[in-house]
């Protein structure tokens, strides 16, 4: 018995030095932490994007120091948009919000069901003064859930299609033969310029497939009808498809493998004459400096065309948690600054400035800094286009699975591809969608 | 003296026991709990109308899932054998004891385990992406007549992970293999010798049934790892082309957090059949293998 | 003389085995090159498959400063990657003494239980754990990160293993100069255990430090520095990667394993199966 006590003493020993060590390794997070919950002035904010809404982030915090100068916002870095969805998936699976920020940034398509299934981990954010009639209804439609609005949007997610101007000039074309046109004239286009020059006129991110979801869209269809995939019997699909398979084969839209592939290979590596996404791809296409002059942006094809296309692709919007001890600062701040508020302007400028954010507070993309040409665009006025293009956007149906039929739908295009029948294989992701969903 | 021994012995595994008890038997669980419940875990699946093997059954009919199981065990197949087997070649010709610069050969084959997983995954993306570096170099040899979309066929995409499996642990598993041999009883070798045995024979016959506990611990270490494969499948090929690189770990994870439509129940269920293959996959491999007297 | 050329044609016949480890060698080292050049280039230069040397490694460093608490993480890594290695040897290898040195039947059926916790895939335990870290106020602290894995069925069944060489003769003659039980395992069975000891320190650190999922998901602290694995994949989100400032990211996360590696390496060789010195 002696010899076990012994052992215990050892193993407390053993423990009391790293606990101390532990101490003394980390006061930093130990004191900030006390702080934060101390101070009326600092929210804690999470967000996942070092050159893009992080940034936009700080405008907003530098913005409403100019109303309280005390105001202090902690932006914490994640990998990604997951990372916020698994913190409060945990956070709520285990009661326990404390472990949540005041405030997170928060993919528009997830946010409904997270409402849903976690009601106390969001605080509404009615009545903070913003005027909603200054955002775009599509917009809008992510943040409100039956009837209560829980989101201030930050980005415009508007889809744009940006062309090389010089490649298409090259071929005989300018950026008005690729407007407003139907995607059977579009892929006759695609196929010269790959003959022409080499290159493909679109790429996609093949492990991500959102470019059925963006030409569904620009047609005002959805891939859902009455909360269940709409495939095998929707023909705006089977032809949208068509096209993607039609490209692919052509070698006129390249399908990458990966998000790093589709940018870093595809777009920065000169190998598209065309990209079409969320206006948040522009910080990627201007990497390529020698590029700069070369581009411009327009609307997208549509199926039948004679009419241009809009869209919109991977916004976000920021969010209150339950966890916020400080709800009214939390609400004015979100208000002064994203919300329209009087700190909109410097904050929507700054954050198109330092990360090519660009807004969906119609107000604020009236500023001067939207009206300015853009150098890398050949001096086209490109931000305030987008904002234009933003109101356009249709409205369509929207639902919790929609990365699952995103996924199905990209499988099938892969195996359609591989010599399947587009009938027989959207019926099986329609089959798998619906069995995901316990339908 | 003997009895009261033994008795001491129990305290020395304590404080191991009831951590292993109270940090993995109890969350594995709670999971088993959970595995019948409904999608957020907040009710018995029973409650909704369905029978209590729901989120069982549903795993058979579920075509995405038999993929992944499929993908996992041609992995297992495939990989662990060709990785073992080059393991000990390797271990085996590292122990020559003419061999020069044998500690510069051996840290050279043990370094790409020392890389984090998130690492490796990000490099081997890069190197086999169509405008990577494999291509280029194979193109250049005249190996290849056209640059190879590696990541984006299902032939070539199971291929990539398998060999960025191989290259990751082999050196790993040569490390446990070179230190068996260390430890071999070199009279025996001496006798064999003597009887005129040649190279394979004395390998086969007197290596391998010596280095056995060694191997079946490598087996077992690498058949846990391999049905538990998620690194590779998340951040190699993401799953693609059509889920068909997807491992069974990558669908629970998607299944539990990923595609931002959690299924707790479900989730559990599916590692719940994860746990018994391992399990009974071991007690095989164990049975085979026993030398314990 | 003759010594010499006996020398030369042993060396000779092992030409083949030299040509192969080269090769080995090669395909293991080729990607690591390739890291560490990337790490000073710039990232359009990495895209475009330079695997020569640049000179844009200060401007990454900068870069990688400005956009990570990288010091944080890396003291952070290093702390709990330490932690958990101390106190998982010290439980792995005293239970791996009992299970082996104490044997008996029903120690056996323990043994053979504890395996079982080896079998699960972690992504079904990491809700209930977490739940029970949030419960104990765990979370963000050290014993959050290290409790989970601190006692793992590997590293016990490790001890266990290289403790059946242990000369029992050695531990009856202690007993008879009056040693205790917990004395034997200080004074003696430590001592000469020492390469399994080390062995045990590398892969336990190299896993700890290595680790993610977990990680990512117990260290909810919104101010504190994360751990490298996490530093890294922030890095590697987002629109727009870039790939220099990311590789060395890769770096300084890869070099203190490989470190490690090199210090304990000569007895991490004789310590894996258990050669007692």
């Amino acid at each position: 018995m002696k010899k076990y006590l012994a052992l215990l003493l050892a193993l407390v020993m053993v423990f009391a030095l790293a606990a101390c060590g532990g101490e003394t390794a980390k006061p930093e997070t130990e004191t900030a932490q006390t702080e934060t919950a101390a101070d009326p002035n600092t929210l804690t904010v999470y967000a996942w994007d070092a050159n893009f809404n992080i940034p936009a982030l700080k405008a907003a915090e530098a913005a409403y120091q100019k109303k309280n100068p005390d105001f202090k916002l902690e932006i914490v870095q994640q990998s990604g948009s997951s990372d916020v969805e698994n913190a409060v998936t945990l956070a709520a699976q285990a009661n326990d919000l404390s472990t949540l920020p005041d405030i997170v940034l928060f993919q528009d398509h997830y946010i409904q069901r997270y409402v849903r299934d976690y009601p106390t981990a969001w605080t509404p954010i009615e009545g903070a003064p913003i005027n909603w009639d200054d955002f775009g209804a599509e917009k809008l439609s992510y943040s409100t859930i039956e009837g209560v609005h829980y989101g201030v949007p930050v980005d415009n997610g508007t889809a744009i299609f940006a062309y090389r101007t010089d490649i298409l000039e090259q071929c005989g074309y300018t950026i008005d033969d690729v407007t407003g046109i139907s995607w059977d004239q579009w892929l006759e286009i695609a196929r010269k310029v790959k003959e022409e020059t080499g290159m493909a006129l679109l790429s996609m991110d093949h492990s991500g497939d959102d470019l059925p979801y963006m030409m569904l869209q620009a047609e005002g269809v959805s891939q859902f009808e009455d909360g269940k995939p709409n495939f095998v019997n929707n023909d705006k699909m089977k032809k949208i498809i068509d096209v993607i398979v039609t490209g692919a084969n052509d070698g006129t839209i390249i399908l990458a493998n990966s998000w790093s592939e589709y940018t870093d290979n595809t777009i920065v590596g000169n190998q598209v004459a065309g990209v079409m996404n969320g206006n948040w791809i522009i910080p990627t296409i201007s990497l390529v400096a020698e590029n700069s002059g070369k581009w411009a942006i327009t609307t997208l094809p549509t199926i039948d065309g004679g009419k241009e296309g809009y869209a919109a692709n991977g916004g976000s919007s920021l969010y209150i948690t339950g966890n916020c001890k400080n709800v009214d600062l939390a609400k004015d701040f979100l208000a002064y600054t994203f919300g329209g508020g009087e700190g909109a302007l410097e904050t929507y400028d700054n954050a198109l400035r330092d990360g090519g954010v660009i807004t969906c507070c119609i107000s604020a993309g009236q500023s001067e800094v939207y009206q300015e040409g853009v150098e890398f665009f050949g001096g086209q006025a490109i931000y305030s286009t987008i904002v234009e293009m933003g109101s356009h956007v249709p409205v369509i149906e929207q639902s919790d699975f929609h990365y699952n039929a995103r996924t199905n739908v990209g499988n099938a295009i892969t195996n359609i591809q591989n010599g399947g029948d587009l009938e027989a294989e959207l019926q099986t992701a329609e089959d798998q969608v619906n069995f995901e969903m316990g339908n | 003296m003997e009895r009261k021994q033994k008795r001491i012995g129990w305290y020395f595994l304590l404080t191991a026991t009831a951590l292993i008890c109270v940090f993995s038997f109890f969350p594995m669980f709670s999971a088993l709990v959970t595995s019948f419940k409904n999608s957020t875990g907040a009710q018995w699946i029973t409650e909704s109308g369905k029978p209590w093997y729901y989120n069982y059954a549903r795993m058979f009919q579920d075509k995405t899932f038999m993929t992944t199981l499929k993908n996992t065990f041609l992995y297992l197949i495939i990989q662990v054998p060709i990785m073992l087997v080059f393991a000990i070649l390797l271990a085996q010709i590292l122990n020559n004891k003419d061999l020069k610069l044998r500690g510069f050969f051996r840290t050279c084959i043990f370094l790409p385990c020392a890389i984090s997983l998130v690492s490796y995954a990000l490099i081997f993306r890069s190197l086999f992406a169509t405008e990577g570096l494999v291509n280029s170099i194979l193109l250049a040899l005249g190996f290849i007549p056209a640059k190879i979309n590696w990541l984006g066929q299902t032939g070539t995409a199971r291929f990539v992970i398998i060999f960025a499996l191989v290259w990751r642990w082999t050196g790993y598993n040569m490390v446990f293999y070179l230190a068996g041999l260390q430890n071999l009883d070199y009279s025996v070798y001496e006798a064999a010798r003597i009887d005129g045995a040649n190279g394979w024979k004395t390998f086969w016959h007197i290596t391998v049934p010596q280095l056995r506990p060694v191997i079946i611990m490598t087996f077992i270490m690498s058949i846990n790892g391999t049905l538990q494969l998620f690194d590779e499948s998340v951040n190699l090929t993401n799953g693609g082309p059509a889920g068909t690189t997807m491992t069974m770990s990558h669908y629970i994870y998607n299944n539990a957090f990923g595609t931002g439509t959690a299924n707790f129940g479900y989730a559990s269920a599916m590692s719940f059949l994860v746990f018994i293959l391992v399990a009974i996959l071991a007690v095989i491999n164990l049975k085979v293998g026993d030398t314990r007297d | 003389m003759t010594e010499r050329k006996k020398m030369s044609a042993i060396q000779r016949r092992l030409i083949p085995s030299y040509i192969f480890l080269v090769i080995v060698a090669l395909f293991s080292v080729f990607p690591l090159y390739w890291m560490l050049t990337a790490a000073t280039n710039t990232t359009q230069e990495v895209a475009q498959g330079k695997i020569l040397f640049g000179a844009n490694l200060m401007v990454n460093f900068r870069n990688l400063l400005a956009s990570a608490k990288l010091w944080g993480a890396m003291g952070n890594s290093f702390f709990y990657a330490a932690a958990l290695t101390v106190l998982s040897l010290f439980i792995c290898s005293l239970a791996g003494y009992g299970f082996e040195l104490y044997h008996d039947k029903g120690k056996d059926i323990v043994f053979a239980i504890l395996l079982l916790a080896m079998m699960i895939p972690g992504v079904a335990t990491m809700i209930p754990l977490f739940k029970m870290m949030s419960k104990m106020h765990l979370l963000s602290t050290v014993w959050g990160f290290v409790l989970p894995t601190v006692a793992t069925p590997f590293m016990i069944m490790m001890f266990r293993q290289n403790s059946r060489n242990f000369p029992l003769e050695v531990m009856d003659a202690a007993r008879i100069d009056g040693l205790g039980e917990l004395a034997i395992f200080f004074r003696i069975y430590m001592p000469m255990m020492k390469s399994t000891y080390a062995a045990a320190a590398v892969i336990t650190f190299m896993n700890a430090w290595n680790s993610y999922l977990w990680p990512r998901v117990v260290l909810t602290d919104p101010n504190s520095a994360k751990t490298m694995p996490i530093l890294i994949a922030n890095l590697a989100g987002g629109y727009t990667i870039d790939y220099g400032v990311l590789m060395l990211g890769v770096l300084f996360c890869s070099l203190p394993t490989v470190i490690v590696f090199f210090i304990l390496q000569k007895q991490f060789a004789q310590g894996i199966t258990g050669a007692i010195k």
